[in-house]
């Protein structure tokens, strides 16, 4: 349906189509693994122990900045128990955890005895830990080459036409902090050689990838390689790709002949595979009186460490329509680890920074913040020359969350209530993509006795995968999803993208619908013809195929299987995503907060949470995912941080006592809702992605509740106590 | 982490024999909760540890004439949820639920509790060779020092992280130590000693000498008690501040006053210019905030914990409000 632009009639750009009566795809579905899983059954790659099984420990630079003078390795080698031990670094280290050397031994403890008996002899040198202090002048540099470098930059109309023409400019400086991912599990992989042939079991999200970097570290072919996850106890993107310890482990596999587990401790899970980039974002924007976007500037600086920042202007180009966009990101490099994609990368800092300018704008407007966001609905992708959006239901997402949070209830200016505990309601909007990857192939198997396996080489990184597989392809095959039998997390199955970008339900869902689609259509072929009737009269539901004019007429499933006379192997591939339209998530977070003024302690009350990610497969799941989400951005939001010394350049918390993650306790009550909207072109499931939007608005709409309660805008995370309340007193001084 | 020994004495007099004719270092093991995250970070590398839980007899809470008796491998969760404490010390079951998670307060013990290690975060890393390590430099001075100390810092400016040593102080607690030269009893409170009597420990414990109980004296008639904690997640967090309170409540006046702190200080700090000043005084909210303004005069922030003097006054206020 096409619209004039400016004419979209609210929340009915694009019509919600009716979902198909599915009897399972989109209703509840309990995880078929679940039972595995909490009884302690389901194999983690930590669980995992083979015969003859050595154990490797790596050394790491306990400096941000040096170089190594000496290294000798060889009272480690002589340890008994020790079987190999590998330099893994000549000349200088960049930061705290860099891989030094490594050694393989029999347990852990003459491991971790080998490693104290490597002698390494450091010169330490002037390190950069933070951005202020990499971007001094005079600062040491951290690679060859300054410090600071473009990332990104992007422009659309006239930026300072664009502010001339505006009637209320205001702007803000915004800051997130660098998170670490945190997974339950830490990184941890085992690998062993057979000849020419290397098998890796990795606690991963992306076997595939893990496979090519391997082979690409080793020198060969990934032919040779397979690389098995079973179980996975979080990612959240720091298990995207293979790591510099998995290739160590292969190594010493090589060089020993036997398999070499490797386990990183927490602390090394802290330093050295992966963090959130901090950013410094500062937008500055111009409306007409209404409410009206003209112009936005966004300038980002942002560090990843020895690694990139994160570009986080898509939202601030994408979510509303200004003619005027302007925007320059800076990366800065520090002598820190390096960064990693983590949960929505750069969408949930850039959103934290628009969506807290949005409710300042609001309020110098003295607009209600969600009829700003109204009065700039955008129903074509801007940042993508202006094509329209396959699917986008973000009005709706705003009408059903503003009435269950009850937002006109919210204070009308922002910090007028009274006494020391103060309420306030926010909202954020989110955008994401979560398309899913053209090309995912499944094989559904019907053996001969009736049983079906779906298989795929993706992997479950703890959002149901296999739960979803089961239910599509039970859905489509006339069973109940414990019949499906899936098998997943091997590149020995067909090839399947990694688990990051939300794009493992719509590549994986379509792929494994159109091979079940297949193989429903070659068993009724076989029941039509040994029933005497034509295919097109065959039903195939409650694991029967019958005749749908007389349904005595029938054939079990496993009849009907046995007539295909032997394992019948059909394959699905995740068709293309047509041309001309862009393909996005959407969602609208809206948050209720209390705020203690004496204590600045924030408590989250109740998070709504609404979102549009075309087709719902397994609710219940989808629902987890948002409460999963919704954890841990109010985990960055009120207490995440690493901490690094400036003096000593090292991090003070790399540990889960000081590393503070939200507890049960810090959780409000959550309200997740769908809006059913079936995408009428993503795939042939019309589903798109749901892993990373609920992780991407909730940490805006708590600072903006903050802001609505107390009338002081945070503008950095985490709003811990200290902040609070110095805010509080930056206001009081002010007024 | 090193190997070590590990011993399982069966009594207090066993655990002594040990301590004293050892020349290796030794290491107490009540719940482990703090001793084991130590070892392994390496801070600290006995060559024996010795598991207290062995010893039989030591997990009690016993009313007595001359007060109540918790033995000091009683568990935070048992005493958390022992009827006397429940019934004469509110503060102290207050101070015994905040503290640490479910599952900590199952394993980690009153004694453990009060003897524990500071959880400042250079003195728990192995390669930051601060004052308490014997080194000769406090990494918090210039350096990251949000959670630390606002009072009594000086050479080093670590928080005592303990939650019932600031109320057991409060309620005028006793501890009971044992040494091959026999038993000792001192009031808490003298227990514990600033970094400038000696940096390398938090307490006047001898290396032949180990906690086995404490003693309250019986609540009064009308006697009081309340603990509030400030901390930053709603659970499994030391207090940012916190605030132990005890008196004798009459209308909205309170005698016997006695107001400790914790998370501020190397030691629970006891708010005596605040006593003084509110004893018998009728209790309101700016009343409060006068004496424990003045009070709290003396303290002397670092570069990025300014913000704990603001949350010391409500805790203290929030605590007292509570009495009355």
């Amino acid at each position: 349906m096409e619209f004039a632009r400016g004419q979209e009639p609210r929340g009915k750009e694009q019509p919600p189509q009716p979902a198909q009566d599915f009897r399972i795809i989109g209703r509840p579905t309990p995880r078929i693994d679940g039972r595995l899983i909490v009884t302690g059954r389901a194999k983690y790659t930590h669980d995992l122990f083979f015969k003859d099984m050595l154990y490797a420990k790596i050394l790491r630079s306990p400096y941000a900045s040096a170089e190594i003078v000496s290294l000798d390795l060889s009272q480690a080698q002589a340890l008994p128990g020790v079987k190999a031990v590998l330099k893994l670094k000549e000349g200088r280290v960049k930061y705290e955890g860099e891989q030094v050397a490594a050694v393989a031994a029999i347990d852990e403890e003459t491991a971790e005895e080998a490693l104290r008996l490597i002698k390494v002899e450091y010169k330490t040198l002037p390190h950069a830990v933070t951005i202020e202090a990499a971007m001094a002048a005079g600062a040491p540099q951290v690679h060859d080459g300054p410090n600071t470098t473009k990332l990104n930059e992007y422009t659309r109309g006239n930026i300072d036409q664009g502010f001339s023409e505006a009637e209320v400019t205001i702007e803000r400086t915004y800051k997130t902090a660098v998170e670490i991912h945190q997974p339950t599990e830490t990184h941890a992989s085992i690998a062993q050689w057979d000849d020419d042939r290397l098998t890796v079991w990795d606690s991963t999200q992306a076997i595939f990838s893990t496979r090519d970097g391997l082979a690409r570290a080793l020198g060969v072919p990934a032919s040779k390689i397979r690389v098995i996850k079973m179980y996975m106890g979080g990612g959240f993107g720091s298990k995207l790709g293979a790591n510099e310890h998995t290739a160590v482990a292969a190594r010493l596999a090589r060089e020993t002949g036997r398999p070499v587990k490797v386990t990183l401790s927490r602390k090394d899970n802290s330093l050295c595979v992966g963090n959130r980039p901090s950013t410094r974002i500062t937008i500055k924007g111009g409306a007409k009186k209404d409410g009206t976007l003209v112009a936005l500037r966004l300038t980002n600086y942002t560090s990843g460490g020895v690694g990139r920042g994160d570009e986080s202007s898509e939202p601030l180009i994408d979510v509303y329509k200004c003619p005027n966009v302007k925007v320059e990101e800076f990366s800065v490099s520090t002598n820190t680890g390096a960064s990693r994609p983590t949960r929505a990368p750069g969408h949930v800092q850039g959103t934290f920074a628009l969506e807290g300018f949005m409710e300042e704008l609001a309020a110098e407007l003295g607009l209600d913040p969600l009829e700003l966001r109204r009065k700039n609905y955008s129903s074509r992708n801007e940042g993508e020359a202006g094509i329209p959006y396959s699917s986008k239901g973000l009005a709706q997402c705003y009408d059903l969350g503003a009435s269950r949070i009850g937002w006109a209830g919210r204070n009308k200016k922002p910090g007028e209530g009274q006494g020391t505990k103060r309420r306030g309601l926010g909202v954020a909007s989110q955008i994401w993509w979560g398309m899913g990857a053209p090309g995912t192939l499944a094989d559904v198997k019907v053996q001969r006795d009736g049983s079906v396996e779906a298989v795929c080489g993706t992997q479950d990184i703890g959002g149901g995968t296999r739960t979803f597989m089961a239910a599509i392809c039970a859905e489509t095959l006339g069973l109940e999803p414990q019949d499906i039998t899936v098998k997943i997390g091997d590149t020995a199955y067909p090839w399947a993208p990694s688990s990051g970008g939300s794009q493992t339900a719509p590549s994986v869902g379509p792929a494994i619908r159109d091979a079940a689609l297949k193989a429903a259509e070659r068993l009724k072929a076989a029941a039509a013809k040994k029933l005497g009737i034509p295919p097109a009269d065959i039903v195939l539901s409650g694991k029967k195929l019958f005749d749908k004019n007389k349904p005595e007429n029938a054939l079990s499933f496993g009849d009907a299987a046995n007539e295909l006379r032997r394992e019948a192997v059909f394959h699905g591939e995740r068709g293309p995503l047509p041309e001309g339209f862009a393909y996005n998530t959407f969602g609208a977070h809206f948050a209720e907060v209390e705020v203690d003024t004496e204590t600045g302690q924030i408590k989250v009350l109740k998070v709504v949470a609404v979102h549009e990610i075309g087709r719902v497969l397994n609710r219940l799941t989808a629902e987890s995912q948002v409460v999963g989400g919704i954890t841990q951005g109010l985990s960055a939001a009120l207490f995440e941080e690493r901490v690094i010394d400036e003096n000593t350049g090292k991090m003070v918390n790399p540990n889960l006592q000081a590393y503070k993650v939200a507890t049960a306790q810090d959780m409000p009550e959550i309200v997740p809702l769908f809006v059913d909207l079936v995408d009428p072109r993503i795939n042939i499931l019309g589903n798109k992605g749901l892993g990373e939007p609920p992780r991407i608005p909730i940490s805006a709409a708590i600072a903006n509740a903050v802001y609505n309660a107390v009338g002081v805008h945070l503008r950095e995370i985490p709003m811990t106590p200290d902040r609070v309340l110095r805010a509080l007193r930056a206001k009081e001084a002010g007024s | 982490m090193k190997n070590f020994q590990w011993a399982e004495p069966k009594s207090i007099e066993q655990v002594l024999a040990l301590l004293a004719k050892s020349e290796k270092r030794i290491a107490l093991m009540a719940g482990g909760t703090d001793l084991l995250t130590e070892i392994k970070e390496g801070v600290v590398e006995p060559d024996i540890v010795v598991d207290l839980q062995s010893i039989k007899g030591l997990s009690y809470v016993r009313k007595e004439k001359d007060g109540v008796h918790i033995g000091a491998l009683t568990t935070v969760a048992a005493l958390a949820e022992d009827g006397i404490v429940r019934a004469d010390y509110p503060g102290l079951r207050e101070a015994a639920e905040s503290l640490a998670s479910p599952q900590l307060r199952n394993v980690g013990t009153v004694g453990g509790n009060l003897c524990q290690r500071p959880r400042c975060w250079y003195y728990r890393d192995l390669q930051s060779v601060c004052r308490k390590k014997g080194g000769s430099e406090c990494f918090a001075e210039g350096g990251k020092n949000k959670y630390h100390a606002i009072l009594g810092g000086g050479i080093c400016h670590i928080v005592y992280p303990s939650d019932l040593a600031p109320m057991l102080i409060a309620l005028e607690a006793e501890i009971a130590v044992s040494s091959p030269r026999g038993e000792k009893k001192m009031p808490l409170a003298d227990f514990y000693a600033l970094p400038s009597k000696n940096v390398r420990r938090e307490n006047v414990l001898g290396p032949d000498e180990m906690v086995h109980a404490v003693r309250i004296p019986l609540a009064k008639k009308g006697e009081k008690s309340a603990y509030v904690k400030l901390k930053e997640r709603a659970t499994w967090d030391f207090a940012l501040a916190s605030a132990a309170v005890k008196g004798n409540v009459s209308g909205k006046s309170v005698n016997g006053l006695r107001i400790v702190l914790g998370g501020v200080a190397p030691i629970p700090w006891r708010l005596e210019k605040a006593e003084q000043v509110l004893q018998g005084k009728k209790l309101n909210s700016a009343v409060i905030k006068e004496a424990s303004r003045a009070a709290l005069g003396e303290a002397e922030p670092l570069d990025e914990n300014g913000y704990k003097i603001q949350l010391t006054e409500a805790a203290v206020s929030r605590a007292l409000l509570s009495l009355i």
